[in-house]
């Protein structure tokens, strides 16, 4: 209630101020009841705000207190530097640079802001001398506001430029991609367009993942194996005068790709520009990967899958006898031997002698339809499952007829690539597991899941029989003291047209090392390649690509952490020795 | 008393606008400390890269090989000179017959000192200074090569001379030890014999004396090939005209 008295009690009145004595208030009923729900109004309003301000202290005291400030949110201003995410590098396993981002300044100018054109443009070209003057100096003296003098500069040109002092003179800084191995692993790792899109290898396969990786790609290529492969294959390439090579170094139990090399290959940094002067079939050739996308006959390297098969499916065994003597006539073809011994061989024999006779007889004895299932466990029927590449289709006959079982047992009449049979040759001396191949590293240890293809004992088998290929056959010199290698060759025609060339080879040769306890396996191909003296006018695979595989299984073997043995050591000689041809004396190949 | 306490209260704001004042201009400073700091971070990355392109670049192997042929001579490791077993290692003689020593020096180290590259590595250092001081004006970028010149510069000077381990086999550790560590092969339980390659080398390559390696910064000046760029920057400069 108000009252008089209690108004003169306010302690904040003025003090010369007296209030009137006033006519005591009337206690209306109304009044007060007005009064009543005022105040009760202003409690309430009052009490709101109290929370409100309750509530803003409480959350002051959240913010400033107790959670304390995000350093990330207040990190990144607009204003301030942010780094925009490169795109990421490419590594070998060894963490070799293979690919990477660099930032490169480009200069540019507005012309408005040039005081000086001809002063300027003397300047410039005392830095970038290539530049022709007539034309900086119509550029500067043309009243945009924008035109390009010269893109990608070095650092030590941008800090010339700029210390020129020249005003109205800018560096816009572009990304671009640098391959510092050159041509090294031009295919594995392929490259990028101007707008750094990836468009071959492994930029392509990978754009989105190397754009948004925050760390370097790890290929499971090691560049010093890759150098090997590179040099021995250019050296067999310009002593038979081919027309290509490609070569491919495999881990038999990862299926990860340490080496892979496809000649004529090209300059990643500037692609499509190999030479100016080349036919653009030439240039085609270049950018084609024939380990990957190449599809050819493998010729008797094919024996290798269809012994395995025999073997494997048990309709032969090792001690089992074949006649070699006569040459098999279907219809219009007649199947006979490169090197004839014109007797009964044995399985062993048919393999290290290379025998078409005794391998067609062996896969008529299996049928059709077991050579076309193996052959399709093997994975030589379809695409090989990579993510790293474009790979080829292979090419088989459809129906798969009598003749396609004979010549396929020589690996004629089935294309497939080189990454088909390394794949497929590992895991016939792996123990029998097949994997699919990779070019990214596996963490050290690891070995992907694989599904079974052939027995243990086959495997076994088989890694016997590629030994002796090389100590007795036709892989002589591959035969590197202490890596007991093993291997088969392949030379076939190359099929144009629908005609075998004979002049036109195709000269392969699978190496398997060390054979007691297979780790690597090595394929090389050469195209084309043409006889010397040296090789004594021969062009088959035996003279050129296996001595040139010994060597690159010669040199890596150390590389690869491969220790030698001594060959003649019993444990070896036993393991890998062939029961039905002990104590005969093996005539040579 | 009342003047008091408005004294007070005066000091009070004072006192709390002062503090704000400078907290706030701490702030800015740390702040432009901070920006200043990122940019020179972001510069320094850029820096790496290059760095890490030039220093690829360099370690290319056909350079290598080229300068090992011309300074070290070097050959491949082969297999005879990997011994399996400690029982292949012959004892060392009382005399002081000079014999075995490479052997043993190769044998001793199946595991490894150093990762494999490390020959290809330790070739670089003692050749590459004379080849950056001879061509000068053409190759360098601005920054990247004082340093690492200073680098090789320094690994050079602690370790004069790993081409010459014949008679002194202690001086191929330091060779390795200079250089980055690789991961081992993914494959590896096996260790990689060929980490033996320097000081494998008396066994079967042509002796070095001191001659070739004084003789150095001539002939390489003129020897490089002409045809390929010799340093990134003209690797850079060649892709620049290609676009």
């Amino acid at each position: 209630m108000l009252s008089a008295q209690r108004l003169d009690e306010n302690p904040c009145r003025p003090r010369h101020f007296r209030p009137p004595p006033c006519t005591p208030l009337v206690t209306d009923e109304r009044q007060a009841i007005v009064l009543e729900t005022c105040r009760s109004r202003l409690v309430l309003t009052a009490a709101l705000f109290a929370v409100v301000f309750v509530v803003v202290a409480l959350r002051l005291a959240d913010v400033v207190l107790l959670s304390g400030i995000n350093a990330e949110s207040h990190a990144v201003r607009p204003g301030m530097t942010a780094t925009p995410p490169l795109r990421a590098d490419i590594i070998d396993r060894n963490g070799r640079l293979l690919a990477t981002t660099l930032t490169s300044p480009s200069l540019y100018a507005d012309p408005r802001q040039i005081i000086d054109a001809r002063a300027a443009v003397r300047a410039i070209t005392s830095v970038l001398p290539q530049l022709d003057p007539a034309e900086i100096y119509a550029k500067l003296t043309s009243g945009k506001s924008f035109v390009w003098i010269k893109r990608q500069l070095t650092p030590r040109q941008e800090y010339e430029i700029n210390r020129l002092g020249i005003p109205g003179l800018q560096f816009r800084h572009e990304d671009r991609r640098v391959y510092p191995f050159g041509d090294l692993a031009a295919h594995a790792v392929g490259f990028c367009g101007i707008d750094n899109n990836g468009l071959a290898g492994i930029e392509r396969a990978l754009d989105t993942t190397l754009k948004a990786s925050p760390g370097p790609i790890r290929l499971s290529l090691d560049v010093r194996v890759q150098f090997i492969l590179h040099e021995e294959l250019t050296k067999v390439v310009n002593d038979f005068s081919a027309k290509g090579a490609a070569g491919i170094v495999m881990n038999v139990r990862t299926g990860e790709i340490i080496g892979m090399v496809s000649l004529p290959d090209f300059d990643p940094n500037h692609p499509g520009r190999a030479d100016p002067n080349l036919p653009p079939a030439e240039e085609k050739e270049r950018t084609f990967n024939k380990i990957t996308l190449g599809d050819y006959e493998m010729g008797s390297t094919f024996k290798i899958f269809n012994t395995a098969m025999a073997l494997d499916a048990g309709t032969t065994s090792l001690t089992r006898t074949y006649d070699a003597i006569h040459p098999i006539h279907i219809g219009r073809f007649t199947i006979t031997d490169y090197h004839g011994k014109h007797r009964m061989l044995s399985v062993p024999e048919i393999f290290m002698y290379s025998s078409n006779i005794g391998s067609a007889r062996m896969a008529l004895e299996a049928g059709a339809e077991r050579q076309r299932a193996f052959l399709a466990r093997l994975g030589l029927l379809k695409p090989e499952p990579v993510s790293f590449d474009k790979v080829s289709t292979p090419q088989f006959p459809n129906p798969w007829r009598e003749v396609n079982v004979i010549t396929i047992a020589y690996g004629h009449g089935i294309s497939v690539s080189p990454l088909h049979v390394a794949t497929a040759v590992s895991a016939i001396v792996n123990g029998g597991i097949l994997r699919p191949p990779t070019l990214l590293a596996l963490p050290p240890g690891t070995v992907p899941a694989g599904k079974r293809v052939i027995s243990q004992k086959t495997s076994e088998e088989m890694r016997k029989l590629l030994r002796l290929v090389v100590e007795y056959g036709t892989a002589r010199f591959a035969n590197v003291p202490g890596y007991v290698v093993g291997g088969k060759t392949g030379t076939a025609e190359k099929n144009q047209n629908g005609r075998y060339e004979l002049k036109k080879l195709m000269s392969d040769f699978v190496g398997v090392f060390p054979m007691q306890d297979p780790k690597y396996v090595v394929m090389t191909l050469v195209d084309e390649p043409h006889g010397t003296k040296a090789s004594h006018g021969y062009a088959t695979a035996g003279w050129t690509v296996v001595p040139a595989t010994g060597r690159i299984i010669q040199r890596i073997a150390p590389i690869l952490g491969v220790p030698p043995v001594d060959q003649t050591s019993p444990a070896i000689v036993q393991a890998l020795a062939v029961r039905s041809l002990m104590g005969k004396k093996i005539e040579a190949y | 008393m009342k003047r008091l306490g408005i004294m007070v209260w005066f000091v009070l704001v004072l006192g709390a606008g002062l503090t704000t004042f400078t907290v706030k201009y701490a702030v800015q400073n740390v702040e432009d400390e901070l920006n200043r700091v990122r940019k020179q971070t972001v510069a320094e990355r850029q820096e790496i890269r290059v760095l890490n392109a030039e220093w690829t670049y360099l370690n290319q192997p056909e350079r290598l090989a080229e300068l090992n042929q011309r300074f070290l001579g070097l050959v491949p490791i082969t297999a005879k000179q990997l011994q399996q077993s400690i029982a292949d290692i012959p004892l060392r003689a009382p005399a002081p017959a000079p014999a075995p020593a490479p052997d043993v020096v190769v044998a001793a180290s199946p595991e490894p000192a150093a990762p494999p590259p490390a020959s290809q590595s330790a070739i670089a250092p003692v050749a590459y200074s004379p080849a950056a001081a001879a061509p000068p004006a053409t190759t360098e970028p601005s920054t990247a090569p004082i340093s690492l010149d200073a680098l090789i510069a320094q690994a050079a000077a602690t370790n004069p001379e790993p081409a010459a381990p014949p008679t002194a086999p202690p001086t191929a550790p330091p060779a390795a030890a200079n250089q980055p560590a690789i991961a081992p092969v993914a494959d590896g339980p096996v260790p990689a014999p060929a980490a033996a390659p320097i000081s494998a080398t008396p066994i079967s390559a042509t002796p070095i004396s001191a001659a070739p390696i004084s003789a150095a910064p001539v002939q390489l000046a003129r020897a490089e090939p002409n045809t390929a760029p010799n340093s990134l920057d003209a690797l850079i400069a060649q892709i620049a005209e290609a676009k």
